[in-house]
């Protein structure tokens, strides 16, 4: 660019004529001194612009530079630093030199002085601030001249300025070997934030001023973003001091309060130490501070909460369904598993389960203990006997509730308190399941819970409620690991249900079934459909006979009725009617039938010999019942009544015999033998409730003694008299009930033979798939496919496996590195 | 009198004022901070700004780019201003002192 000469004096204004540095700078020396004591009305900011200017563009901005620097420095250390040292009084002086500050002088004298000394320091900071962008505004010319920056790699006036600060002010000590004043400001506002914590008022906006310039300081000039002061000098000494004082606050409030309230400190504390981030110090330190309170006072002391007097175990048991809200809350904080509180609440279940588990144990073994003890009278015996089996009974109804009970008041506090937590819900599903399968009478006792109800339970209740009782039936049938065991304890109930027309309500019945459906799938309940299939059957075909007995034209009144069910021998479970595993082939087969009930029945036997060809029927005569009518000369007020006797095959045949006698001809319990071939113990059963059960004596005995012995004779009895009509002769054993111990051995061997069936047939069709495979991995295969029915024991699989090796449907691998086997097809 | 006026004096090396709006004026960042009333320099206090290092005839220019600025802010496709080509190094020069870089730019680039 070049210009023309004589315009060369135009420019006059800007061609700046020689400059004197120290003139200049003299100028602006006093001038900064003036910004310094907050005098600048009187400067023109021109004016001082423009010397700036000059000095840049004369090239001499680098001394400026550091004339500046030189000058910050001065005033800092001399002017600033002696006013903040001198508001560093004795008690903050006992406070930043030793621990025992704090006990040396009153809380309001270390409150007074320290915000004194912040207030001072906050009003330098800021006055520096102001005076900075002044003085950097006023030099923009020498911040614009970015090439000497740049070049110099110093950084800008203002930065430096700032360093200066923390250098000459922060960095300094208060007095020789004294304190850096950069930790008094740290002590002096933990100092600050301790009372707060007491509960003291402190003036926060004081310390988020001093807190602010910290922030706003770095260690170095680069200005490296993590290197602010804030981070170096204050953040960790902060999070060190308040974790010193959580962890005695927690364990103070361990000691001294209940978890209730504990939790309810805790969650204060917490949110506390949030917003004093937000108001006091820095956002920044939020989530440290949290993390560190939530260390301190939950993660460290949950187990201690946990296991206080007044900790989960007492909320539990007491309902403290918010307290046990807070714990969670606390807990779900820091371990997002809930580990602690899972952990004790699983603990609790057990317990209580066990609890429930042991009272079942002692209310079932109880009775007889009871009962041998009071053995005066029979009548006393009789009844106890019956208490007996109803206690055991209601013992078993008692363990479900307890049990649906415990599952109930869990599943409310976890809905409640636990916020319907995924992993508490688990880990209760779990602990539930573990308290069903560790009570060894579970099958039994949920089939029997289920029994009870469909005989009386379900009565006068609505759908909605019957629908609800099934519900919770299948929701421990779910729990139930054994489920082939329940399935035989079902099979055993339901048939005495049904034979002996105790259900309700077939359709709740059926309902329940296909519910089991739903829940275990189709093989569990095919033979229980099947049962319901034969009864319907067993309907037609009785209805059928009936229709053919009359077609025939043998109607007459006198002619016995018949009802009769065709079971098929696979799907029930006859032996639930048997006496214990005693084979009583012969005893049934060669029973002696009156004339009449002979007919009938060689009737029925033809009649559906036609019907269906090729099957063989065998009489259950021991399941049978009959009514008859009967007449008593003295029974209504010593005149004649007739009773509708409702009674067991087995009675109807004995006292059909004394149709045939006098009333004062005895016949003596052989004689009885003989002529019905009913099987002794049979007899003797029936013949104790006709002979000595109060309300059905319908026979006399001599002698008048409970105990039915060889020899014994039996009268009609003339005198028997009953106000009620209808009467049903208690059928021994008729009911279902828990079972007696050598029931439950036969039960648990027939179960094991089951099941030896059912893993073998597992293994093969395993094997005959893969044809050859590890031992180990035919074994957990096995598990797994047997797992929806019960947990097999590898021992009997193992066991399983060598007797179908010796049948040759498997060998072993000879020269396989791990044991294997093959399959033989 | 340490109130925003609406209007600002600018006074020129030899003598003459311009009195312009303050809103225009503050496009230099120089003149903006004279005036702040945060910092209470003299030029603040009587919403007056001499300048000693330019004249009448540069500073009237100045003052025309200011509204001429401000009335195209922001606008496209504008046309640029006049102003006469044997002010262009003082122009410059002035712009460079009162830190208006824009100005370099919008009007005097092409010297």
């Amino acid at each position: 660019m070049v210009l023309p000469r004589r315009k060369a004096n135009r420019m006059q204004g800007l061609n700046v004529p020689d400059v004197d540095f120290e003139t200049t700078w003299g100028v602006l020396e006093k001038a900064f001194l003036e910004i310094h004591t907050k005098n600048a009305s009187a400067l023109s900011f021109e004016e001082l612009y423009r010397n700036a200017y000059k000095i840049v563009l004369k090239k001499k901005g680098e001394e400026l530079y550091h004339k500046v620097a030189d000058f910050e420095a001065r005033w800092l250390s001399s002017e600033v630093r002696t006013k903040i040292v001198a508001t560093i009084t004795p008690p903050l002086q006992l406070l930043t030199e030793g621990n025992g500050g704090r006990l040396l002088s009153s809380t309001a004298e270390r409150r007074t002085a320290g915000e004194n000394f912040l207030r001072t320091l906050k009003q330098s900071w800021e006055d520096h601030g102001v005076c900075m962008g002044m003085l950097t505004d006023v030099l923009m010319y020498m911040v614009k001249d970015r090439v000497y920056c740049t070049d110099h790699r110093q950084p800008s006036i203002f930065a430096k300025a700032m360093g200066l600060f923390r250098d000459q002010i922060l960095r300094s000590f208060d007095r020789p070997n004294g304190t850096m004043l950069a930790e008094c400001l740290t002590k002096v506002i933990l100092d600050q934030i301790q009372m707060d914590r007491d509960g003291e008022k402190i003036d926060q906006h004081l310390i988020k001023a001093n807190v602010y310039m910290l922030e706003g300081l770095y260690q170095s000039d680069q200005e490296v973003e993590e290197e602010k002061l804030y981070l170096k000098m204050f953040e960790p000494y902060f999070l060190e001091t308040s974790a010193a004082f959580y962890r005695e606050e927690g364990e103070r409030l361990l000691k001294e309060s209940d978890a209730g309230t504990y939790c309810k400190e805790a969650k204060r504390r917490i949110d506390e130490e949030s917003d004093r981030c937000r108001s006091t110090i820095s956002e920044a330190t939020t989530s440290k501070i949290q993390r560190v309170v939530e260390d301190e006072l939950i993660r460290h002391k949950m187990k201690g909460l946990i296991e206080m007097d007044s900790g989960v175990q007492y909320m539990i048991d007491n309902d403290k369904l918010y307290e046990l809200g807070l714990v969670f809350e606390l807990e779900a904080r820091v371990d997002p598993r809930k580990g602690e509180l899972t952990k004790a609440i699983v603990k609790i279940v057990q317990d209580m389960g066990l609890a429930i588990n042991r009272t079942a144990e002692v209310t079932s073994a109880a009775p007889p203990t009871a009962a041998a003890q009071d053995d005066a009278g029979e009548e006393k015996q009789k009844a106890g006997a019956a208490r007996q089996i109803n206690q055991q009974t209601v013992a078993a109804l008692k363990w479900v509730e307890d049990v649906l009970a415990l599952k109930e008041r869990f599943d409310s506090i976890w809905k409640v308190a636990f916020n319907s937590d995924q992993t508490i819900s688990t880990a209760l599903t779990r602990s539930i399941a573990d308290v069903i399968n560790a009570f060894g009478r579970s099958s039994e006792y949920i089939s029997l819970f289920i029994d009870e109800n469909m005989k009386k339970g379900i009565r006068d209740k609505t759908e909605i409620e019957v629908d609800a009782t099934l519900e919770q039936a299948i929701m421990t049938l779910r729990y139930l690991q054994d489920k082939d065991i329940f399935e035989t304890y079902y099979k055993k109930h339901l048939c005495k249900r049904l034979l002996l027309k105790k259900s309700q309500s077939i359709d709740v019945e059926k309902q329940m079934i296909s519910k089991m459906k739903m829940e275990l799938g189709n093989s569990f309940t095919l033979k229980l459909e099947a049962m319901f299939k034969d009864m319907t059957l067993s309907e037609d075909l009785t209805g059928g006979y009936r229709a053919h007995v009359t077609r025939l034209g043998q109607a007459d009144a006198k002619r016995v009725e018949l009802s009769i069910n065709v079971l098929t021998s696979m799907t029930w479970p006859l032996e639930a009617f048997r006496g214990a595993g005693e084979d009583e082939r012969e005893g049934r087969s060669n029973l002696i039938f009156p004339g009449s009930i002979e007919r009938i029945k060689t009737g029925f036997e033809r009649f559906y010999a036609e019907k269906y060809s090729g099957r063989k029927l065998t009489w259950q005569t021991n399941m049978g019942d009959a009514d008859m009518k009967a007449t008593f000369p003295k029974s209504r007020n010593g005149r004649p009544m007739t009773h509708d006797i409702n009674c067991s095959t087995y009675g109807m045949l004995i006292l059909l015999l004394f149709n045939d006698l006098r009333a004062d001809q005895p016949l003596s319990l052989e004689e009885i033998q003989t002529k019905t071939n009913i099987r002794e113990s049979d007899l003797k059963r029936n013949l104790q409730s006709l002979a000595v059960a109060p309300k059905t004596r319908f026979l006399v005995k001599e002698p008048m003694s409970r105990e039915i012995k060889a020899g014994d004779k039996f009268y009609y009895n003339d005198n028997f008299s009953s106000k009620i009509i209808k009467i049903k002769v208690g059928v021994v054993s008729a009911g279902n009930k828990v079972e007696g111990d050598k029931e439950r051995k036969e039960t648990e061997k027939k179960n094991n033979d089951s099941r030896g069936f059912a893993i073998e047939a597992a293994v093969v069709r395993i094997m005959k798939q893969r044809k050859d495979l590890s031992h180990a991995q035919l074994i957990t295969e096995t598990l797994t496919v047997l797992s929806s029915q019960f947990k097999p024991d590898v021992n009997m699989i193992k066991k399983r496996i060598e007797s179908l090796i010796e049948r040759e449907y498997l060998e072993r691998i000879e020269d396989a590195p791990v044991p294997s086997y093959k399959y033989l097809a | 009198m340490a109130s925003e006026t609406e209007y600002v004096t600018l006074v020129s090396s030899d003598g003459f004022s311009f009195v312009v709006l303050r809103s225009a004026a503050i496009k230099s960042p120089a003149i903006m901070r004279m005036l702040d009333p945060a910092y209470g320099f003299a030029e603040s206090k009587t919403n007056t700004c001499h300048f000693e290092n330019i004249n009448g005839l540069v500073l009237e220019k100045v003052c025309e780019y200011f509204y001429y600025y401000q009335k195209h802010k922001g606008a496209k496709d504008v046309t640029d201003m006049d102003f006469p080509i044997e002010l262009s190094l003082e122009l410059v020069m002035a712009a460079d002192y009162l830190d208006s870089r824009d100005t370099h730019q919008a009007g005097f680039i092409y010297i």
